[in-house]
């Protein structure tokens, strides 16, 4: 991850933020008793949408790549959860866009462990 | 010249520093100053963009950049013409370079090769003009290796390609391929955002 405060804070403030977002959209498009498997599916490609779009401003504030892979995965996951969730039982707005941030957080998380295990030097001469 | 290319970057120049010049070079400058301190000899510079590269050249270097659009280019001049140093830019595509064999003793890229259309014909182009046993700094973004996001950058890449760059591609993969020997890959975020450097060898 980046040391920085403001990317550090940056990261986190988006994330949570794009899983707030579409944990609140899912809510208001999912209905108990839906199929869950196809609500799976078209909440998270909804998430990743939502994501991207929400991209476009936030990278102009914080980064290219190191913005827009975790907000569509955290997009991609809020929207998974969330959309699950609501077909089973009726969910309160405060109910889905806490689970919509909390897979945000989770999902910069999982970028930054990502993140530290595949930086640094991974080829050098002689190397094949 | 690729004029298809040509259009798409001309198109992007008026907004170009709105989306690419405040958190992505803020994000990225330590690591294209570091990169870039190693400029020396006769340097060629693609592909110079509006010039947002520039406040990260270390001063006094001759560098001869191209980029394959003039609007672009007329954005950056402001950014050319305060470099303490002998920079020079000209319109020119990568897949047709004008200067002689044997040119230049590096060659630094800048997120250039996840735009260029036929990226290993544009290295070869690349090896062409680069002395022999002269050396390649590329600063770019790849395409990811990892789950979920090599299938989200394959996504993306049917969407950015229409007005931009590409998501997705194996750029470590193609210097190889068009005959650089590799130096060192150094992963900057994830797998996608790296330094690559190679040699041209001696024929």
């Amino acid at each position: 991850m980046d040391s920085r405060l403001y990317f550090v804070l940056g990261d986190l403030g988006s994330n949570i933020l794009v899983g707030l977002f579409v944990g609140w959209l899912c809510s208001l498009i999912v209905a108990t008793g839906w199929n869950m498997a196809f609500t799976m599916i078209l909440t998270m490609i909804i998430g990743m949408v939502i994501g991207t779009v929400l991209w476009l401003p936030l990278g102009i504030l914080f980064g290219a790549m190191e913005v827009m892979l975790p907000v569509m995965f955290s997009g991609m996951l809020s929207g998974m959860v969330v959309g699950m969730w609501a077909t089973m039982a009726p969910l309160e707005i405060y109910q889905a866009a806490t689970a919509g941030s909390v897979c945000g957080l989770v999902s910069i998380v999982i970028v930054w462990v990502m993140n530290n295990s595949a930086r640094g030097i991974n080829y050098c001469e002689g190397e094949s | 010249m690729d004029t298809q290319t040509q259009a798409k970057w001309d198109k992007a120049a008026p907004n170009f520093d709105v989306m690419a010049g405040k958190g992505a070079e803020k994000r990225w400058r330590p690591f294209k100053e570091e990169l870039f301190s190693q400029m020396d000899g006769k340097i060629l510079f693609l592909a110079l963009g509006t010039g947002l590269d520039i406040e990260t050249f270390p001063s006094g270097k001759t560098i001869t950049a191209i980029d394959i659009s003039p609007r672009m280019l007329e954005v950056a001049e402001p950014r050319i013409a305060s470099y303490p140093g002998e920079l020079s830019a000209r319109v020119m595509d990568v897949h047709d370079l004008e200067f002689a064999d044997n040119s230049f003793d590096q060659i630094f890229t800048s997120c250039t090769f996840c735009s260029v259309p036929d990226p290993i014909k544009g290295l070869r182009s690349l090896r062409r003009v680069l002395k022999p046993g002269g050396q390649l700094f590329m600063f770019e973004h790849t395409g990811s290796s990892y789950y979920p996001f090599k299938p989200m950058m394959d996504l993306m890449t049917q969407l950015t390609r229409k007005i931009g760059p590409d998501m997705n591609r194996p750029t470590v993969d193609n210097v190889r391929a068009a005959g650089f020997q590799l130096r060192e890959v150094n992963n900057l975020f994830l797998d996608v955002v790296k330094t690559i450097k190679a040699d041209n060898p001696a024929q």
